[in-house]
């Protein structure tokens, strides 16, 4: 198994001589099996390479695709209606989220195409679209992949996924807050709001679900948007630092931590300095920290 | 009149070596006058960067005022809306103003866009900064602060958005994009009264000449449709703007190289970061 990052940013793409090196376009990642099976993480903004690299290589053929989002912001979503394999009839697009039954994930996708946003609706779009509702905890199958939905803290929910085959696993936990100071709920936060001893309760055991999920994963991919003295300013905005991932990743027993969905404002060079530094920490800690740059592919499982 | 371009990019932004020159992102352009009077039409990623920008003056104390012109509600031209820091910074007067898409209004589209599902700002109401959101009628004129806008529908594939004439300090600056016309040698009559006799003329170009053929009804146009409107209504400079995610650095060098060659008037392409004197 290995994953290609085809989006690495968080919040929106930030074209430019700053992110030429690291990349800026936003969260996507592409997780292949041995046999070739594939299943996408997130439709942002690296969706468009990602679709036009499919329709290069699969010589137009009809084909199905399964994509998994961890929620709907639009970073994660921005990408699907540039997705060309979309346009191709015979195309079948499997979609999962945990949006909520309320609300409904088909409305909420076909919201983001609506005639005010997009040119296309998407009951005009060739592929045909299906919509699956994931839960946390509850496991299901992709071809070979086992997959794991699991719990996040984000404003309006979230949710990561393990994906094991080939005899090895990954995670992708994006977006999420760490489990301490805030809860994210349904409502604004324009700051942090006192904790109820029931939200300390809820975040002690989100984080052990994590913990536990994430157990001997070889390889996770992790929202670590913010350097520390950022996440200081802007706690309640539902984003890690390398070092909360770092301390799951390290109580879990993962081998490699990859950190993810990068700021908008952290040029090529701050990427640079957070990458050595934290491959230090990494290392310390008794894990491998690499930090994910548009365009990269990862070998999933422990080195021969 | 000062023009600042922030972002260029059609559609979707794009990242990387081969779109440094012209710039990835997507629409965004400001005006100021000789007083410092300011102007803004539309919100793609090119505002995160105007935002930089006002955040060091009186915009990063709440102290800013600002009128920004939307065309239309393609996400391309407001996904920078979330991201505009200005907006965050109480005591900022900040109004937009646009026509109403069909079937919606200006302000419920805006909030869709920011509905509690799509971001983390969960509503207009959450934004900080004092913001009015003003539905306008295409053909009725404008005052706001020191620039005089003239506003027309024009046709972008199966919608309409709204053209600009903008004149400030005794200069015309005609802003035409996105827009399609039936015949890319029939600008509609609105486009050329628009941009009569404008000493700049910025138009929607996405498309090189050889291109427009598969792409016709895509709601853009061909560089020939930017020359039709420019040469009917005897702007005096013209402008290629709204450049496809597909065209790299070196391929908008051509359509500008080939452009250049029998142009009665001078033609760029538009590039980020760019400033033009009037
Ligand atoms: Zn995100
Ligand atoms: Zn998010
Ligand atoms: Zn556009």
């Amino acid at each position: 198994m290995d994953i290609t990052f085809w989006g690495v940013r968080g919040s929106y793409p930030v074209p430019g001589a700053a992110t030429v090196r690291y990349g800026g376009q936003t969260s996507c990642v592409e997780v292949r099996a041995d046999s070739g099976a594939r299943v996408i993480l997130d439709a942002g903004t690296g969706l468009r390479a990602l679709g036009q690299r499919i329709s290069r290589t699969g010589g137009g053929v009809p084909a199905r695709h399964h994509i998994l989002l961890s929620h709907v912001h639009w970073d994660h979503i921005q990408g699907l209606p540039f997705f060309e394999p979309a346009y191709v009839p015979g195309t079948q697009i499997a979609v999962y989220s945990s949006v909520a039954a309320a609300d409904e994930l088909r409305p909420v996708i076909a919201g983001i195409t609506r005639h005010e946003f997009f040119p296309m609706p998407l009951e005009s779009v060739p592929a045909q679209f299906e919509f699956h509702e994931v839960e946390p905890g509850l496991g299901f199958t992709i071809d070979e992949f086992q997959v794991m939905p699991i719990a996040l803290n984000h404003p309006f929910g979230a949710v990561g996924y393990r994906i094991t085959a080939d005899g090895s696993s990954v995670a992708y936990i994006a977006d999420t807050a760490p489990f301490t100071e805030v809860l994210h709920k349904r409502h604004f936060l324009n700051g942090l709001e006192p904790l109820t001893n029931e939200d300390r309760a809820t975040l002690g055991q989100l984080r052990a679900d994590l913990v536990r999920s994430l157990r001997d994963c070889d390889t996770v991919v992790y929202d670590t948007h913010f350097l520390p003295h950022e996440y200081e300013k802007f706690p309640h905005y539902g984003h890690s630092t390398p070092d909360h991932g770092l301390e799951i990743c390290a109580e879990s027993g993962v081998r490699c931590l990859v950190l993810y969905h990068h700021a908008p404002s952290h040029d090529d060079d701050m990427m640079d300095d957070l990458a050595a530094d934290y491959r230090q920490k990494g290392a310390a800690a008794g894990v491998d920290i690499v930090t994910a740059r548009e365009g990269m592919v990862l070998a999933v499982g422990a080195p021969a | 009149m000062r023009l600042r371009f922030w972002g260029v990019r059609g559609s979707f932004a794009m990242c990387g070596r081969n779109f440094l020159r012209y710039g990835g992102n997507t629409p965004c352009v400001e005006l100021l006058t000789r007083d410092g009077e300011r102007l803004v039409i539309d919100l793609g990623t090119g505002a995160t960067e105007l935002a930089k920008h006002l955040m060091k003056t009186e915009f990063g104390k709440g102290k800013g005022r600002l009128n920004i012109l939307l065309s239309h509600t393609h996400l391309d031209h407001i996904q920078g809306l979330p991201f505009f820091a200005p907006f965050f910074i109480p005591g900022n007067r900040i109004r937009i103003l646009g026509a109403d898409p069909a079937g919606s209004t200006l302000e419920a589209t805006l909030q869709n866009q920011l509905a509690p599902c799509y971001s983390p700002l969960e509503g207009l109401e959450n934004l900080n900064a004092y913001v009015t959101i003003d539905s306008i009628v295409p053909g009725t004129t404008l005052e706001l602060d020191g620039f005089h806008v003239q506003t027309a529908a024009v046709p972008h594939g199966n919608m309409w958005t709204t053209a600009f004439r903008i004149t400030a300090d005794d200069h015309v600056v005609t802003f035409l994009s996105d827009v399609e016309y039936a015949q890319p040698d029939q600008p509609s009559p609105e486009a050329i009264a628009l941009a009569q006799g404008a000493d700049l003329l910025i138009h929607d170009a996405m498309h090189a000449d050889h291109e427009y053929g598969h792409r016709r009804g895509w709601g853009h146009s061909p560089v020939a449709a930017a020359f039709a409107v420019a040469r009917a209504a005897g702007a005096k400079r013209l402008i290629l703007y709204h450049h496809s995610p597909d065209a790299t650095d070196a391929m908008i060098d051509a359509v500008v190289a080939d452009a250049q060659k029998d142009s009665p008037i001078p033609v760029f392409a538009a590039a980020e970061g760019t400033y033009l004197e009037l």
